[in-house]
């Protein structure tokens, strides 16, 4: 299995009818995921994409079987949309905005968490399971099934790898884009005890970055949970210090959050570190050979 | 965005947080009416104004005209002084330190305070935590009065009721302005009572679709003050970090222009600067960037590192033909591009004779390369 996704995942689209919407959810379903209503507040009884369009959750809900909703609404609109998506119990939701203020974001994140729907995000990518499942923006190409997991904080970085991968002959699991923060639904340490309990994920990918402490907190769990192999790149290593690289998370303070803290706590975890792409394949290369 | 300390405490007022009386002076303001003692306070938005000179007791020996004229030649810490603030001294019997922000490892908001407040508070918090108090606050729930007795007792408030007032103008304040910080320190006790002797406040830039209108007129004194455009600067989302290398970097996402920066360090190469597009980005944006890059001097080669998601690469091509079209320099460009609507990005840019690569690698090889020839 995949991880948060797979071919019996239902999807309900937030904003479907905006022009990032529309695109995405044309791009989602030619992958195959099965996409059973969208919301735009306004534009019920539309279609896009084939797709019909409600004017409330509620009423996509009474039509269809939903179990998973993505959001590509604006940041103003962000707050409003997720709590109605809460309210209505969808288990798992992507939220792709990005720029939206904090005092929403740490609201709507304490709602999901009281009302058990799992966030990932916010201005996350989304998630990808080559050949089951697309749930973000993910380009397709890039990605073959296999069994190696993938986490990043990046959208981008998590395609740049998936790329190197696919390219080098090494298929993935699931790939996941978490967002570049400084709040987060899921985190990376809650993807890699996804990816520790799924059958299907033999090894581990974990991207990160310069800024934060999400990776020390990771290689905190890698040591106590953790028994697949995780190979980690983290990016940043030439950037000087206190200058802000446009994920609120990637900016050095004091020693925390420096590449060295990040990689000398997942060394001593029993991570292998990985200089660039390259290196992330040729470690497993290895890996798998010594397996065999 | 960074309130002045004068700005903070127009708020403070607002939401009944006792302050003292003053008056703000700018360079050509008279100061024939002040009486001393009086406290005289450079308006700058660094840290640490202190111990750099940047507060001053007037006690009424010297000349007050002096003393703000030698106020305003100060530079504290690179910033110039624009603007001086004159307080009428209060007798200071103890200080405390409050703040109210947010706990990012929680995703909720947090209420600190501190037994003694003062100048060198960041040092107390990793040295002596006991006399601190950390507590979060639900933000579905807000604070609690049982959170405000709680740090009224550890602070010993014996004005319970004034202390409750300042602790809830505080956090309405939070609320009201979209703020991600509200800081008093010191909060002082005098024989008349507490008094918010400073103010930090902050605001999320991100919440301006609703807040704008709230706090116009500080955005306006911050661009008088020191020149910055609060709003402008937030219109587009390129986030642009100048560096001392040749090679420039765009990319439209700051993970892969993380890692391009690595991979340029790797090949042997030097960053001039990085430049990253943010978010749903358009033909225009990415118009904007490499203008902005090429601009740079220093820079001898370009890359241009795009692999689109939401990112449309077919808007990212008309975004470079137009650069092309425009260009006023020959810098050679290095463009790697791939992703969302690549088939449509690719052929505009064959139509209008545009090497693209496939490969970071080879693309980061080349424009390093190009500048050892």
């Amino acid at each position: 299995m995949s991880i948060f996704i797979n071919t019996q995942t239902k999807v309900l689209i937030l904003g479907i009818t905006g022009k990032t919407g529309s695109l995405q959810t044309k791009l989602m379903r030619s992958y195959g995921t099965n996409i059973v209503a969208g919301v735009t507040p306004g534009k019920g009884g539309s279609l896009v994409e084939g797709v019909p369009v409600y004017d409330f959750v509620n009423e996509a809900i009474e039509e269809h079987r939903i179990n998973a909703a993505i959001s590509f609404v604006p940041p103003k609109f962000f707050k409003d949309s997720c709590l109605e998506v809460i309210k209505h119990h969808i288990p798992f939701l992507v939220t792709t905005t990005e720029g939206v203020p904090d005092h929403d974001v740490v609201e709507v994140l304490r709602y999901a968490s009281l009302n058990g729907t799992t966030i990932l995000g916010p201005g996350s990518a989304g998630l990808i399971a080559p050949n089951k499942c697309k749930l973000g923006s993910h380009p397709p190409q890039m990605y073959r099934e296999g069994h190696v997991g993938v986490v990043s904080k990046s959208g981008a970085l998590s395609y740049e790898i998936g790329k190197t991968l696919t390219e080098n002959g090494i298929g993935q699991s699931t790939v996941v884009a978490i967002g570049g923060g400084p709040f987060w639904g899921l985190t990376s340490t809650e993807i890699l005890k996804q990816f520790e309990a799924d059958d299907e994920t033999k090894m581990i990918v974990m991207l990160g970055e310069i800024g934060g402490s999400m990776e020390e907190d990771a290689a905190e769990i890698i040591r106590q949970h953790i028994t697949k192999p995780v190979v980690a790149l983290i990016v940043g290593q030439s950037a000087p210090q206190g200058r802000s690289f446009g994920h609120a998370g990637a900016i050095i303070q004091g020693d925390t959050g420096t590449v060295e803290s990040k990689v000398t706590a997942l060394k001593k975890a029993g991570a292998y570190i990985a200089k660039n792409p390259m290196d992330i394949v040729r470690i497993i290369n290895k890996l798998e050979g010594n397996g065999e | 965005m960074k309130l002045f300390e004068f700005q903070g405490k127009q708020l403070f007022k607002q939401y009944g947080i006792p302050i003292q009386s003053g008056t703000l002076i700018y360079p050509n303001s008279s100061v024939e009416n002040l009486e001393p003692p009086m406290v005289i306070k450079a308006q700058v938005m660094t840290g640490g104004r202190g111990k750099a000179g940047g507060i001053k007791i007037w006690d009424g020996s010297e000349s007050i005209g002096e003393i703000i004229e030698s106020m305003f030649q100060k530079r504290i810490k690179d910033e110039e002084v624009k603007a001086v603030l004159a307080l009428t001294s209060v007798e200071i019997k103890e200080e405390h330190y409050i703040s109210i922000t947010f706990d990012k490892e929680n995703s909720k908001y947090a209420i600190i305070a501190g037994i003694s407040g003062g100048v060198d508070i960041e040092e107390q918090a990793y040295t002596n935590m006991s006399s601190m108090i950390v507590m979060d606050i639900d933000p579905l729930l807000g604070l609690q009065e049982y959170q405000i007795r709680l740090i009224a007792k550890k602070l010993n408030m014996d004005d319970y009721g004034a202390f409750k007032n300042i602790i809830i103008g505080m956090y309405t304040m939070f609320r009201d302005y979209d703020a991600s910080l509200v800081e008093i320190n010191p909060l002082a006790k005098t024989p008349d009572g507490l008094v918010a002797v400073d103010s930090k406040v902050e605001i999320d830039e991100k919440a301006f679709f609703r807040n704008r209108s709230k706090i116009e007129d500080f955005a306006e004194q911050i661009h008088t003050l020191v020149g910055a455009d609060v709003f402008s600067a937030n219109e587009d989302t390129i986030t642009y970090v100048p560096l001392s290398g040749d090679v420039g970097l765009v990319s439209d996402g700051a993970g892969t222009g993380l890692l391009s920066l690595d991979l340029i360090a790797q090949k042997g190469g030097q960053i001039a600067n990085f430049c990253e597009l943010g978010g749903i980005t358009s033909a225009d944006v990415v118009y904007k960037a490499l203008k902005k890059a090429s601009m740079d001097k220093n820079v001898k080669s370009l890359l241009v590192v795009l692999i689109g998601g939401i990112n449309r690469m077919d808007h990212m091509a008309e975004g470079i033909v137009r650069f092309y079209q425009e260009s006023f320099n020959d810098i050679p460009i290095y463009i790697r591009m791939c992703g969302t609507l690549e088939d449509v990005g690719r052929k505009i840019m064959q139509d209008n004779n545009i090497t693209i690569y496939e490969n970071l690698n080879d693309a980061v090889e080349d424009a390093v390369n190009r500048i050892k020839e």
